[in-house]
């Protein structure tokens, strides 16, 4: 199990497995952490930290449990101590230097962070036509399921023959992560406008583009954020899955480089970052989320 | 003392009819239960700055009749039309108030007053004109609030300003106080008794509660069930002001309210008051 990725270009099967495993993992514990996260600037915020706190206390106390009692090899599962070591050797280093984490980091980031962008905007603007229009409904939902279904990592390798192992490829698979929930979520969020509104919009002559800004776009606010909290975590496993097929840079190629050298420690050690990551994300979305959709947390306040 | 007048549609009118209703007749196709008639030969005349409420059992097409009024709904017989006008469309001689209010949440009170004005883009000495329609409502204070941070009255306050804000010649109000205690009721009663006096708008207004319509109303009509057409055009004789407290107890109030309840009960499905 140790020699799966020796080089950057690896057989597609492998990436399949490699790809859902390890940043799956990762993501798993960003969005199970998470939930924790919002309340802390609500009502139950102490409780909420507490639990968090706890729960992580005891995770780690598991952990040891498994290394010193039940003598867990290192090679499976390597002590706290060594991934506390890895973090720390990744983190305290001039940023510039390619050793840290800070170079790969910034490029997954700034990958990511392009395919969100591209990828949740197109889903905004055709959810939008879709919520709009019965025909351009018709048109593209069965696509948009049709690709749906497909899982992103078979098509992954695709997307590396189309745009390279340059930065493009990161970017396109990301967007691609990104585009579902925000086409889905906008378009439920925008058909599920109540009738009087649109009663009201009407007896006004409001034009189709006024119901669709003063109107429709606001309501399905909370929907497309949903969307968009999903996308944002999407959006990094994305870069991710894209980096394991083959790049310069990125937290992908951290651990790929980690795991061809046997380096279990290291490999926990980036997946701790990008569970970190994929909370701060989280709970920046919800945190905006708040702060634009004040109404629908009335009964929060 | 005039007892009240039963009369069909042609009331003497005092003046010119801004809203007619001749012989209009609707049937709506819906996916459950087929083609529904809703309305069947409705005559009603209303004369400029009358105040005229309408009651009639659930689903007696008065909504759908106010609702073809505002240009949000087809009529398909008959004549319709205001200021001599036939009705199209929504037109901006007509406000709409609303069941509930129907205040967008994501808007300040404030904000949700001057929409009329923002939808026609007409963004220019709006602002005076918005904060006097607050004051009136006794709002001013809370222009910069959002909706749920009001109590259901002073949301409901809110939905008539905003019916008012393109200054209207008619109002048309569906039910606008159905969901609000009783208490709160009367007393926004009183409000737009005072309202109508002050802007002297023509006002429909559709209610469940028959002291409502007496209380406010210069003539009640009565619609029947399914398909709904006018039973009866009642005059209502109380000089105004009026409040609830001397409405009572004038001698028209009674007869008026136990002839509504009759013709009413008369009707399957009878409103309960």
């Amino acid at each position: 199990m140790t020699d799966i990725a020796s080089r950057p270009v690896i057989s597609p099967a492998d990436v399949v497995a490699q790809a859902d495993l390890s940043p799956d993992a990762a993501m798993q514990s960003a969005v199970e952490d998470a939930p924790s996260q919002p309340r802390k600037s609500g009502r139950s915020g102490v409780n909420g930290s507490v639990i968090a706190g706890a729960g992580l206390v005891v995770l780690i106390a598991l952990w040891i449990f498994c290394v010193r009692v039940l003598r867990v090899p290192p090679y499976i599962m390597p002590a706290p101590e060594a991934v506390l070591n890895a973090l720390w050797s990744g983190l305290a280093i001039d940023p510039a230097s390619p050793k840290g984490y800070y170079l790969p980091l910034w490029s997954t980031l700034s990958n990511a962070a392009t395919g969100f962008a591209i990828g949740t905007g197109l889903g905004l603007v055709l959810g939008s036509l879709m919520a709009e229009s019965r025909t351009v409904e018709k048109l593209l939902m069965p696509y948009a399921f049709a690709l749906q279904s497909l899982p992103k990592v078979a098509i992954a390798p695709l997307v590396v023959i189309w745009f390279g192992f340059g930065d493009g490829s990161k970017v396109a698979i990301a967007a691609l992560l990104a585009f579902f929930p925000v086409l889905i979520n906008s378009f439920t969020g925008l058909r599920s406008i109540e009738p009087e509104k649109i009663d009201l919009m009407r007896s006004l002559s409001a034009t189709r583009f006024e119901t669709y800004r003063i109107v429709k776009l606001p309501n399905a606010a909370p929907f497309i954020f949903a969307g968009l909290d999903m996308a944002v975590v999407y959006a990094l496993l994305g870069a991710i899955v894209a980096e394991f097929l083959g790049a310069q840079q990125g937290m992908g190629v951290v651990i790929t480089q980690a795991q061809s050298v046997s380096d279990v420690a290291g490999v926990f050690a980036a997946l701790v970052i990008l569970g970190v990551l994929g909370i701060v994300l989280h709970s920046s979305v919800r945190r905006l989320e708040h702060r634009v959709v004040h109404w629908a947390h009335r009964g929060k306040r | 003392m005039a007892a009240p007048q039963v009369s069909r549609g042609d009331s003497p009118p005092r003046a010119r009819p801004l809203i007619d209703i001749a012989k209009v007749s609707k049937t709506y196709v819906t996916a459950s239960s087929g083609s529904v008639h809703a309305l069947n030969k409705v005559d009603l005349k209303i004369a400029e700055g009358e105040f005229v409420c309408v009651v009639g059992p659930s689903g007696c097409g008065k909504s759908t009749l106010l609702r073809m009024l505002a240009g949000l709904d087809t009529f398909d017989g008959g004549k319709l039309t205001l200021d001599d006008q036939t009705v199209s469309g929504p037109s901006a001689k007509v406000g709409v108030v609303f069941q509930a209010a129907n205040l967008l949440p994501w808007l300040t009170v404030r904000e949700n007053v001057r929409l009329p004005l923002r939808v026609g883009g007409r963004h220019d000495a709006a602002n005076a004109r918005i904060d006097a329609l607050l004051e009136m409502a006794g709002l001013g204070e809370f222009g910069r609030r959002y909706p749920y941070e009001l109590s259901g009255g002073m949301q409901q306050r809110a939905g008539i300003c905003r019916a008012l804000a393109r200054d209207p010649q008619i109002l048309l109000m569906d039910e606008p106080f159905g969901a609000l205690d009783a208490l709160t009721r009367e007393r926004m009663n009183m409000e737009l008794q005072r309202i109508w006096q002050a802007h002297r708008k023509t006002i429909l207004l559709i209610t469940h509660s028959i002291s409502e319509a007496i209380f406010l109303g210069d003539r009640v009509v009565v619609m029947s069930a399914r398909p709904g057409r006018i039973l009866a055009d009642l005059q209502v004789p109380i000089p105004r002001p009026r409040s609830f407290d001397t409405i009572v107890s004038h001698p028209s109030y009674a007869k008026l309210a136990s002839e509504i309840r009759g013709l009413l009960n008369a009707q399957e499905g009878a409103p309960n008051d």
